[in-house]
């Protein structure tokens, strides 16, 4: 590596650094001066991103208020608000509500029925199994806003999924939104997001050569043994990965509930999930600095979450 | 082989299934928008009518609602290009440099394009009082420009690296300098690659609420997303019609441009199980 000129923090790889024939200016850029393309980037994040979650972590430590005096004027009041936090009945039920919903609409609904819809998408001789992937693939697609607007509607009561449960001869007297605010958000979200556990798995599934399922077809194996013995081994990299994903978005999800439930998440806040406990204290509480306490609570829990997807994404890689 | 025919039907049985369940909502909307007596009822229409969509020019409030498409699309055009103009050159640097804190640096965007918006929602609202920036494009757009550039520069970076070095090196031995290589041949291979990533972070743009929602109260400044959740939240009857004909004129461009990239989507969505 030609050491001497390219000392400093950058170091250009070696089969480019090696030539004779560079300008000046391009001297400054084989150094230091490429640093100078990294500024837009980390200046826009450092200011734009980054600053506003460290200043969130000040707020949370202080009284201030949306409205009235402490507004513009608060003072610095230490950990009281995580205390209050922890005491609000409030935000253990919307801890416990976003549990229950990421478990149930992501990691078995989406996850399940993604790879239900990844295995038929495999098969061959199925006709339509594109028309239906496209289907999926649109209500992905489409902004989390319509995606809301559209739940509230067929889940009113002459909406559609009203009138088959009708048809059924369950009766519906009230919106479902409003009696069963919070089957109602998970039904939704894995309407919305089965998309993406379909593809992973479908892509997971192509990886797999064909020749090791014939194999086991050949040797006697029912379809059941072939996936448990076959196929599953083969995909619980993807399927780990594909928690985890689905784990740290739906634990987010905040544009569909709020579409269709509004901001206190139903009835007895039964779908109140810690996105819109966080909307409902900051906005119609005016109590910023909970609701700042409480999304730094939550930035921590995603972040570990995040971090388990790196590790195994790294511990994957390792085989 | 009688297994066989069962098996096929069942699997029949579950595609119409599943099929009912995704199409039933995007149906509705469908054929609500072009309903002239549109509600939440699931019908098809007496008969197919465009006055849904010649309301969306007649003010709710004091603002038409065409007017919100606009400013999304003020703001995602914007947004869209700054992220895509700002993750592109600093990727290269990623992708052809070695130097200290680059592993660093990756895994914060990793971590920054994965958390959720609200936690950035309620701090930019209280900065944007003290900046002044409340109810401006300028604000929506480098905070969305912000949020979507981590994602795009590591998408970015992953497409430099695809890109073979021999084509910058050839351009030196001619004489390039290596900036001259980089906007000569390295941008020029990349337009393909740096098409989806700006259509990628539109989208992303395009679909953008909660910020928004923060940021923008004046009505007049609100793009689709929030406008859609104010005109529907805000009137004690709900105008189905309109909203479904509005909902579907701004999925439209977040559908065409998914649709032509899915190639890409599955690419990089398989990606991301074996690196």
């Amino acid at each position: 590596m030609a050491q001497g000129k390219n000392e400093g923090i950058f170091q250009a790889h070696e089969d480019l650094s090696s030539g004779g024939m560079i300008d000046k200016l391009a001297s400054f850029f084989e150094g230091r001066g490429a640093f100078l393309f990294l500024v837009p980037a980390l200046v826009l994040i450092g200011i734009f991103v980054i600053f506003p979650v460290v200043w969130d972590v000040y707020i949370s430590m202080t009284n201030a208020s949306l409205v009235g005096p402490s507004a513009k004027h608060y003072i610095f009041i230490g950990t009281q608000n995580y205390f209050r936090l922890f005491q609000d009945f409030l935000f253990l039920n919307s801890l416990k509500v976003s549990f229950a919903f990421t478990v149930l609409s992501a990691l078995i609904g989406q996850a399940i029925l993604g790879l239900a819809l990844a295995l038929v998408m495999r098969m061959e001789g199925i006709k339509g199994k594109i028309l239906v992937a496209t289907v999926v693939f649109i209500a992905w697609v489409i902004p989390e806003v319509v995606a809301g607007y559209a739940w509230s509607a067929v889940t009113d009561k002459q909406g559609l999924v009203s009138a088959i449960l009708s048809f059924f001869g369950v009766k519906t007297e009230y919106s479902l939104y409003f009696t069963h605010p919070f089957e109602v958000i998970v039904v939704a979200n894995i309407w919305r997001g089965t998309a993406f556990s379909m593809i992973l798995f479908t892509a997971a599934l192509e990886g797999i050569p064909k020749y090791i399922y014939e194999a086991a077809e050949v040797d006697g194996a029912t379809p059941w043994q072939r996936f448990k013995y076959v196929v599953f081994p083969l995909i619980s990299q993807a399927i780990l990965v594909d928690f985890i994903l689905i784990t740290i978005w739906t634990f987010g999800v905040f544009t569909l509930p709020y579409m269709i439930l509004g901001p206190g998440g139903g009835i007895g806040n039964a779908g109140q999930l810690w996105t819109l406990y966080i909307y409902f204290k900051a906005i119609n509480n005016f109590d910023i600095a909970l609701a700042a306490a409480a999304s730094n609570v939550m930035f921590v829990i995603v972040l570990a979450l995040i971090l388990a997807y790196l590790w195994s994404m790294k511990y994957f890689r390792r085989w | 082989m009688e297994r066989n025919v069962l098996a096929y039907v069942l699997v029949y049985l579950f595609l119409a299934v599943v099929f009912a369940f995704f199409v039933g909502p995007l149906l509705w909307l469908f054929l609500s928008a072009f309903d002239p007596n549109a509600s939440p009822v699931f019908e098809i229409p007496s008969h197919f009518t465009l006055d849904n969509f010649k309301k969306l020019l007649v003010p709710v409030g004091n603002v038409i609602p065409l007017q919100w498409i606009l400013n999304s699309l003020i703001i995602s055009l914007s947004a869209a290009t700054i992220a895509t103009l700002v993750s592109v050159i600093s990727a290269y640097v990623f992708a052809r440099y070695t130097f200290k804190g680059q592993g660093a640096m990756l895994t914060t965007f990793v971590i920054l394009r994965l958390v959720p918006p609200i936690v950035i929602a309620l701090p930019i609202m209280m900065l944007y009082n003290w900046w002044g920036l409340i109810n401006t494009y300028l604000g929506a757009i480098l905070v969305i420009a912000a949020l979507i550039t981590p994602f795009a520069l590591l998408i970015a970076e992953s497409f430099f690296r695809s890109l073979p070095v021999e084509y910058e090196e050839a351009a030196m031995v001619d004489g390039c300098s290596r900036l001259g290589a980089f906007m000569r041949v390295t941008l020029h291979l990349a337009i393909p690659g740096i098409t989806t990533i700006w259509l990628l972070s539109f989208v992303t743009a395009w679909s953008q609420f909660v910020i928004p929602l923060m940021i923008l109260k004046n009505p007049a400044l609100m793009p689709a997303s929030v406008g859609l959740s104010y005109f529907f939240g805000e009137y004690g009857r709900v105008d189905y019609g309109r909203l479904s004909a509005f909902s579907l004129l701004f999925s439209l461009p977040v559908i065409i441009i998914f649709l032509s990239i899915q190639k890409y989507l599955r690419k990089g969505i398989a990606g991301l199980v074996s690196r």
